[in-house]
Formats: structure tokens, sequence, C-alpha cells
């Protein structure tokens, strides 16, 4: 080998070891920086795709937008009635709570997001959001739909988010089981890049009695999701060697996610007065 | 000199291309990955230590752009491990950032050693070389991913994935072997076809 190959080698192999010896938040730093300086491109890619799609789309009918628009107008109406009652039942919450001196619950702040576009990786389930850290949004902070859990935050930029989807094996929620004491560690399969894979709840007791079709809700316990989020149905039962495993179908349909919602967690110490759980609605 | 630093730019370009690049829904949303692709095929026109820096680049922007973030446990979270288990951050299952560098690095190598069965100025060979170092990635990957998180675990869909990746990837190569070429001819550049050897004067 020539000495100019080897000292190249061996620059790159110091060069290697440098990379690998980073620490978390050095590595985050990167990864933001970069998805900051691609976000341009992947808002240039999704407009192409989005306009794509929209020429291959049926042409939209006027009667059809208006009866829709219609609709949507009355459940507005239903919904402003619904949080007025919200309103009116967390202020007595709050009195009531007051008087019990009971502890106080971590107020959250959500912020709604519009999902870009899905990242085609080698591995990784993950979908791009176009709300980041200028907006508010941390690290691993749990995403949301109406529907339930979608996953977690991951990478951020300062107006763009990488979000972990809750198929992925990465994405690990303490979850219990609806009816039952059964808590296990939910999961998805290992590159189960499916438009919507099936999930895993492990760690559950062998022979448990569990039926199908019951709700699967996180606990709030494991340190990064609010307890009692919606993560999918139980459809069947596996006794494994050592523990029980049921196979979970989720709750949210991946591929047609347009919006979701950032939690963001606030850590409060218990305050001297307790008050409402604020829930912040920033629009997208 | 000019074939280089075209060269790099030309890698960086197809980092950008790759945003727009969708990935196919019916095969695990595989894709091209265009930057592998490129820096593979590269690595059979340029020097040893040219390619190194290719090597590094590419890992480096590879792992900075698609792997995911690692998780920080905070402290305090109770679930069915006991306290501070931790068993909703995944940082023991992430991979590690430039894991890629180390990948790119030996398998350019291996493109550089095999690089006398290419003088023949035939298509056949880089294109199989280059799905088979796709595949190899692909499977590096997957498998430093398993060993990290405890289970061997290769279902069909795996393979589905690897298999359609490798036939985009061996789909472009062509292309790209005829731009690498091209561009040497325009800027003079020869591309020397001789293999990593080793020699005991040094030189």
């Amino acid at each position: 080998m020539k000495k100019l190959n080897l000292i190249a080698l061996l620059i790159f192999i110091a060069g290697l070891v440098s990379i690998f010896t980073l620490d978390t938040p050095t590595t985050r730093e990167i990864q933001g920086k970069v998805l900051g300086l691609f976000s341009p491109f992947i808002h240039s890619s999704a407009a192409i795709e989005q306009a794509a799609t929209n020429v291959m789309a049926p042409p939209l009918d006027p009667k059809a937008i208006k009866r829709d628009n219609d609709d949507l107008r009355v459940q507005v109406e239903r919904l402003r009635i619904i949080q007025q009652k919200y309103n009116q039942i967390i202020e007595e919450n709050s009195k009531l709570r007051q008087l019990i001196e009971f502890k106080q619950s971590s107020p959250f702040k959500m912020t709604a997001a519009k999902v870009i576009r899905r990242n085609a990786s080698t591995w990784w389930n993950s979908l791009i959001i176009d709300k980041g850290s200028l907006d508010g949004i941390g690290t691993d902070s749990p995403v949301i739909t109406s529907v339930g859990l979608v996953g977690k935050t991951s990478t951020l930029a300062p107006h763009m988010a990488k979000v972990i989807l809750l198929t992925d094996e990465l994405c690990r929620v303490s979850a219990r089981i609806e009816g039952t004491l059964e808590q296990g560690i939910l999961s998805g399969e290992r590159a189960a890049l499916d438009i919507k894979p099936d999930l895993r709840l492990r760690f559950l007791s062998l022979n448990a009695t569990i039926n199908a079709g019951a709700s699967v809700y996180s606990t709030g316990e494991g340190g990064v999701f609010p307890k009692d989020l919606l993560l999918g149905r139980v459809k069947r039962f596996e006794n494994k060697e050592i523990t029980g495993e049921s196979i979970i179908e989720p709750a949210v349909d991946f591929s047609t996610i347009e919006h979701v919602f950032v939690i963001e967690m606030q850590s409060v110490v218990t305050p001297e007065v307790p008050a409402a759980i604020p829930v912040n609605i920033t629009k997208p | 000199m000019l074939f280089h630093p075209i060269v790099f730019i030309l890698l960086l370009l197809s980092f950008l291309v790759q945003e727009f690049i969708p990935g196919l829904e019916i095969a695990q949303f595989a894709t091209l990955f265009l930057p592998a692709v490129f820096f593979f095929a590269a690595s059979v026109a340029v020097p040893f230590p040219v390619m190194l820096v290719l090597a590094f680049c590419t890992g480096f922007l590879w792992d900075a752009r698609h792997l995911p973030g690692v998780s920080e446990a905070l402290g305090g979270g109770l679930d069915v491990f006991g306290e501070d288990s931790g068993a909703e951050f995944s940082a023991s299952m992430a991979l590690p950032f430039g894991l890629s560098i180390a990948i790119f690095g030996m398998l350019g190598t291996l493109m550089q050693g095999i690089r006398p069965l290419f003088k023949r100025g035939r298509l056949e060979l880089p294109v199989l070389m280059v799905g088979a170092v796709t595949f190899s990635w692909l499977l590096l990957q997957y498998v430093v991913m398993t060993f990290l998180r405890g289970s061997l675990e290769f279902q069909p869909m795996v393979w589905i994935k690897m298999g359609t990746d490798t036939m985009l990837a061996m789909l472009a190569a062509p292309l790209i072997f005829l731009l690498l070429y091209s561009l040497a001819s325009l800027s003079s550049y020869e591309i020397k076809y001789e293999g990593l050897r080793y020699r005991f004067d040094g030189r």
C-alpha cells in the first residue's frame, strides 16, 4: 500500500473514531442543522408530490364540496358547545381538586402541525412535520391525532421535525389493556414498513385473559407519553416462552394522516393554588 | 484535476435529489438511495484517499439526515420494569451515529480492491457490484440493528425491501457510470483500474 493511502486510511479512522465519540446532544444538533439545511428541498419535494397527486385525482364536484362545507359548519357549532361544557367541567374539577388538595397534574400544551411527507429511508418509519424547535416543540414529545397516538418527535430543525412513528421498533410505549390489570411495552415490529403494520404488546402475564377488540391505552408511567392515549385494539393474544404477547392493530391509519398535534409536557411542581389544565392549541 | 471536485459536488447534489425520490408503498417504501449508489459508482473511478473522503462525507450526511435522533432518559419514569428503567427511551436500540461512514469506507475499499476486474470497459460487472454492495450496505445496517436490539428477526418484508432497493440501485448504476466516464473524458482524467496492493518497499 502506498504511503499516501496509508496516511489517508489513518486519518479516516481517526475521523471515524472522533465521530463515534460524539455525545448525544452534539449528534442531535448536527442532525437538526442538516435537517434545517435540507428543509427547503423537503418542502419543494412535498409540493411537487402534492401537485402530482392533485393532477391524478378526479375533478372535485362543487355540490359535494358545498355539502361537506355545510356538514363541517354544523360540526364546528357542535364542537363549540362541547368546548363550553368542557371549560365549565374543567373549572368545576379545579375547584373540587382545590377542596380535596388533590395533586395537580402537569399541564400540557398542544401544537398543531401539518404532515409534510413520509420519509423513505432504509429501516425507519418516520414522518416530517412543519413545526420545529422555533415553534416550541421539543425532542421526544408525543405526537397525536384526534384518534390516538402517532409517535414521538425525533430530530428537530427550526421549522421542521422528524416524527418516529408508533409502528417503528424505536418508539416504545408503556401500555395497559382496558378492562384488565395487564401492562406491557408496546412497540412496532422490526423494519415493518407497511402502511399499517401490527404492533406488539410484550411482557404481559402468561395465559392472561384478554379479549380481542379491547382498547389499549398508554399508562403514562414511562416518562415520555401522557396516560390514556389510545394506541390501538387487541387482535389476538399469544403465549411466548416466558411472557404473554398481544398483537395490536394501531388506532391511527398512518397512511392518511394530514394534521397532528405535538404535546409539549411541561414539568410543573405542584403549585400552591391548583388551576385548571390549560390546553393551548396553536393553529397550524 | 477537475474531476475530483466535480464528483464531490455531484455527491452533495445527489443528497438534494434524494429528497425528490419517493418510496414505493408496494415494496415497503423501497426507494433509490441515490447518494449511496453514486458513492459506490464513484469509488471505482477515484483514487483510494479520495474514496475515503467521499465515504466520510456520504456516511456523515446520510446519518445526519436519515438516522433517527437518539432519545435520552430524563429520569422519573415508572413503567412495568420499575422506576427509571427508561423503557420508553430507546437509546440502546438506536444505530450509532457514524456507522454509515464505517460501512461506506469498507464497501468503498472493496470496490477499489476489485477495480482490475473493470478493465474491459464493459458495464455489466460494475453494475452487478453496485447491486451487491448496496445489498451488503442494507444488510449490514440491518444486522447491526438486530444485534443491538437483541433478537434475530428476518421477516419476508425485509428481503422484499432489500431486493427492491438493490434492483433500483442497479437500474440507476449504468447512468451514473456513464456520467462519470463522460465527465472523466471531458476533464481529461484517466480512471486507473489498479487494485489495492501491499508493497513491502512502501511505494
